[in-house]
């Protein structure tokens, strides 16, 4: 950090200044006793090239973003609702429309049990929601299913639990999206067959947004969630009234009068599928128990009131909107000619309401489309942040919890959005087709969390604990019942998520065995005073002419060791004998011994020759190699090839160094050569043909 | 009586000692500086004494140096405003901050003085701040380090302003 030194005269006799240069100054900044931190200009490339691509990555995903500049939110009630409840409110689009697919293929008599399966599951919500708000209760810290595993049951558990997460997370993403996708045809049917690329173009467009670090508490978050929720409750109010005081509709699925019983009619098999199908509209409950820290004081009070806002509005959606399509016979609309989903059922039950073709019912689609996108969105903030607490565990790579330009989990969100484009392109952007796998994941991760409040509660014994272990024992027993009825009726394709996250699960341990093996191999005792070394060294220096670069090479090696050895690896010796005469006249006091090579490989005989040169077990072997620096990206392919290969081949050799000594084009102008000729002048230049 | 609007600052020099008063001094020059979009320029000097050279290399090594500089500039960042920096070395701080301000063409001069007391309890003011307020070629605020009795008793640093050669009155 020192500097040029610029003598000023004062304006007095005798007054004199010196501006003393501060190096460092344009690249970093002291911000402590041996603290430097890196300003833009540090992390600028100082290549062209590198300089144009950092210019491009600013103008896609913005400047990048200095970790001081994170600005952490507390949410109000109203804006935590419309942030944290998409996702839970948004299925209300597509869960009645699930449930109705089951009970058509069922036949046309089962339909009348639809409004009874929704009750059923708007009961399972409260059951559900309840118990999430103690779990808000009791870990305000954010109380998401691995949290609350890995404290109460275990790895085992916790790994469960967030592999399911993770295939939540992409589920969510892609089922959301293609729902969306299927709103915005429903509404313009002339971009039918575009669906698939709206849908990825859409998943693109949120995966650039979350690059660029978007966030969440904005308002323009907020703002659909609540037109969606006003004009949806809008459509059930005036359809409950059409039914209950105009009379309209009403009879629609009505079985006939002395007809058999529900379950006699229907059977307990189709009842048991239309309810694991509807259970989609369970999924997002957990996101506010998992952000309990982001509300205002106090926050988990707050957490729990928004909560139930979330569960009353979502049960009075999805059931008045099962009871609006159960009145007026609306079921699932497919394209005869592509078996795609033509209307939805949210499409036409506001077709009838709003009247089709008018301002209303457009609106109503965009906002349905909007929430849906939303609730995608959600995913992005969740899934990230779950892989990076999973890598600071060692579960997963480290690379997942480093931030990138813009704050964000460059990672994560480029994993999240590649898999769930991918998961709609396969799928053809069918909600329906994509549904089977999302609700298994969801409903594993809701019986391990609140299993694991049950060991809480046991543990802790505080105020009013049997209640509410009573209450998370319900609810664990509940949706483990309900995993395993969604996994036995809807396989097959459940059982792809059941297969899923075992093996994520195993990756995870895999992993977290590795990460544990490298810490062990890499401890250093706390207690251990490490005194300087005493393992004899010795430098290896293969070449294969006499130019600079090999001279810079001997000179950085000598000044490692006084045992400095330079080796010809060739098929040609009678040159070989040339080169060392030169050399020892050039460079006194540096043997080189010559190794020929009848088979005129280069790589293989020269690390023979250090294996049968190390009799020491102790020495430590420090190969120099000299390189020579490209001066373009384009004609790095010309050198080093050598260099490279050795690189690769000592990689990993035991007590052994491997350096590099680079050679750089502009050196030329700044010292003197020394005697004889340029590089390249014999056989090439240093690096490309060392050894 | 007829008023007339101050005439903004265009260049404002900081006079920076490494004490508590860097950011006062650093916050009040931004709050000045805004409005006018003045440059700001932080000056920091490492007094040489006579058994030194002045030509010798006293200050690029010394990290403490640099430090002052760069927590004021980081000081300006957050509140919104650049600040350049220049470290100096000089046999008197005074005179170096005087020399440095006409030099850069200043139309300010803002300096911290710190709260010390003489042995026997007099306020001493030390020999930087009376030389900077006789000899700058330009207004000059002075910013005085907050009593510990005031501020225990909820006061705000105390401000004082000195008259330098120049239009000082315009403040």
């Amino acid at each position: 950090m020192t500097g040029g030194r610029r003598p000023l005269k004062g304006r007095k006799p005798g007054d004199e200044r010196i501006r003393v240069e501060r190096r460092h100054a344009p690249y970093f900044r002291y911000t402590g006793r041996g603290v430097l931190t890196a300003k833009p200009a540090a992390i600028t490339p100082p290549t062209g090239a590198g300089r144009i691509w950092s210019r491009a990555k600013a103008i896609l995903v913005g400047r990048p973003l200095a970790t001081e500049e994170e600005i952490e939110e507390r949410l109000s009630k109203k804006k935590a609702l419309a942030i944290f409840s998409s996702d839970a409110i948004s299925s209300s689009a597509y869960a009645t429309e699930e449930i109705l697919r089951v009970l058509v293929a069922a036949g046309a008599a089962a339909l009348f049990v639809s409004l009874e399966v929704a009750v059923a599951i708007a009961i399972l919500l409260a059951v559900v929601s309840t118990s999430y708000r103690q779990i808000g209760h009791a870990y305000p810290g954010g109380g998401g299913a691995y949290a609350v595993a890995r404290a109460n049951l275990g790895r085992a558990a916790a790994l469960v639990a967030a592999a399911a997460l993770l295939v939540d997370y992409i589920m969510t993403v892609a089922v959301s999206t293609s729902s969306a996708v299927e709103q915005i045809v429903s509404a313009v049917p002339q971009l039918h067959p575009e669906a698939v690329l709206i849908g990825v173009s859409a998943v693109g467009l949120i995966t650039l947004g979350n690059l660029r670090g978007l966030r969440e508490s904005g308002n323009i978050f907020a703002v659909p969630t609540y037109l969606f929720v006003g004009s949806a409750l809008l459509m059930v109010g005036i359809g409950v009234y059409r039914v209950l005081v105009l009379h309209e509709g009403g009879t629609a699925f009505a079985p006939a009068p002395g007809s058999p019983g529900i379950l006699e009619s229907v059977g307990v098999l189709v009842l048991l599928k239309a309810f694991s199908a509807g259970s989609v509209a369970l999924t997002g409950t957990e996101a506010i128990a998992n952000g309990v820290q982001a509300f205002k004081k106090p926050e988990p009070r707050n957490a729990a009131a928004t909560l139930t806002a979330m569960a009353i509005l979502l049960a009075v959606l999805f059931v008045g909107i099962t009871f609006v399509a159960d009145s007026f016979a609306i079921v699932p609309l497919d394209d005869p000619s592509t078996g795609k989903v033509k209307e939805t059922v949210v499409a036409q039950v506001a077709a009838l309401i709003y009247g089709r073709d008018s301002v209303g019912f457009y609106l109503f689609q965009t906002f349905t489309a909007l929430i849906l996108f939303l609730a995608a969105n959600t995913s992005f903030n969740a899934f990230p942040r779950l892989a990076a607490i999973l890598s600071q565990d060692g579960f997963m790579p480290r690379h997942f919890g480093f931030r990138g330009d813009r704050l964000a989990f460059t990672l994560g969100i480029l994993l999240l959005g590649g898999i769930s484009a991918a998961l709609l392109a396969f799928f053809g952007g069918e909600t329906h087709l994509l549904i089977p796998l999302y609700s298994v994941g969801v409903f594993i991760s809701f019986t391990i969390s609140q299993a694991g409040m049950v060991r809480h509660w046991l543990g802790e014994r505080t105020r009013g604990w049997r209640h509410r272990l009573a209450l998370n024992a319900i609810g664990a027993v509940l949706t483990g019942v309900v995993a395993v009825v969604v996994t036995v009726f809807k396989a097959p394709e459940s059982l792809l998520v059941v297969v899923i996250i075992p093996i994520l699960v195993g990756l995870m341990l895999f992993i977290e065995r590795q990460y544990a093996q490298q810490a062990r191999e890499l401890e250093v005792r706390a207690d251990a005073v490490i005194g300087p070394p005493h393992r004899r060294e010795r430098v290896v220096i293969p070449v294969q002419a006499m130019n600079r670069a090999v001279v810079q090479a001997v000179n950085f090696g000598r000044t490692i060791s006084k045992d400095v050895l330079v080796v010809h690896v060739t098929d040609d010796v009678a040159a070989a004998e040339t080169l060392r005469e030169r050399f020892e006249r050039q460079m006194p006091g540096v043997p080189m011994v010559i190794v020929e090579s009848p088979y005129r490989s280069l790589i293989r005989p020269f690390v023979t020759y250090l294996d049968v040169t190390t009799t020491d077990p102790e020495l430590v072997t420090i190969v120099v190699l000299p390189e020579y620096v490209a001066r373009h990206w384009w004609d790095r392919v010309l050198y080093n090839q050598v260099t490279n290969s050795l690189k690769r081949a000592l990689l990993g050799r035991p007590n052994t160094v491997v350096t590099t000594v680079p050679y750089r084009r502009e050196s030329e102008t700044e010292h003197h050569a020394p005697a004889g000729p340029a590089p390249g002048d014999e056989g090439g230049a240093a690096g490309e043909h060392p050894g | 009586m007829p008023t007339s609007q101050p005439t903004p600052f265009r260049k404002v020099v900081i006079g920076l000692n490494g004490g508590p008063t860097d950011t006062l001094v650093v916050k009040l020059a931004c709050e000045l500086a805004r409005p006018s979009k003045a440059e700001l320029v932080g000056v920091h000097v490492v007094e040489v004494d006579w058994t030194h050279d002045l030509s010798e290399d006293v200050a690029s090594a010394n990290e403490a140096a640099s430090a002052v500089l760069d927590m004021a500039e980081g000081e300006a960042e957050r509140d919104g405003c650049r600040l350049e920096t220049s470290l100096l070395q000089a046999r008197d701080v005074g005179a170096a901050l005087v020399d440095e301000a006409a030099a850069v063409g200043a139309d300010l001069v803002i300096v911290g003085l710190p709260y010390r007391k003489k042995f026997g309890g007099d306020f001493a003011i030390g020999r930087t701040v009376p030389y900077v307020l006789q000899n700058a070629p330009c207004a000059v605020l002075v910013v005085r380090e907050p009593i510990a009795s005031q501020v225990a008793r909820g006061r705000e640093p105390g401000v004082a302003v000195g008259a330098g050669l120049g239009a000082s009155d315009r403040l």
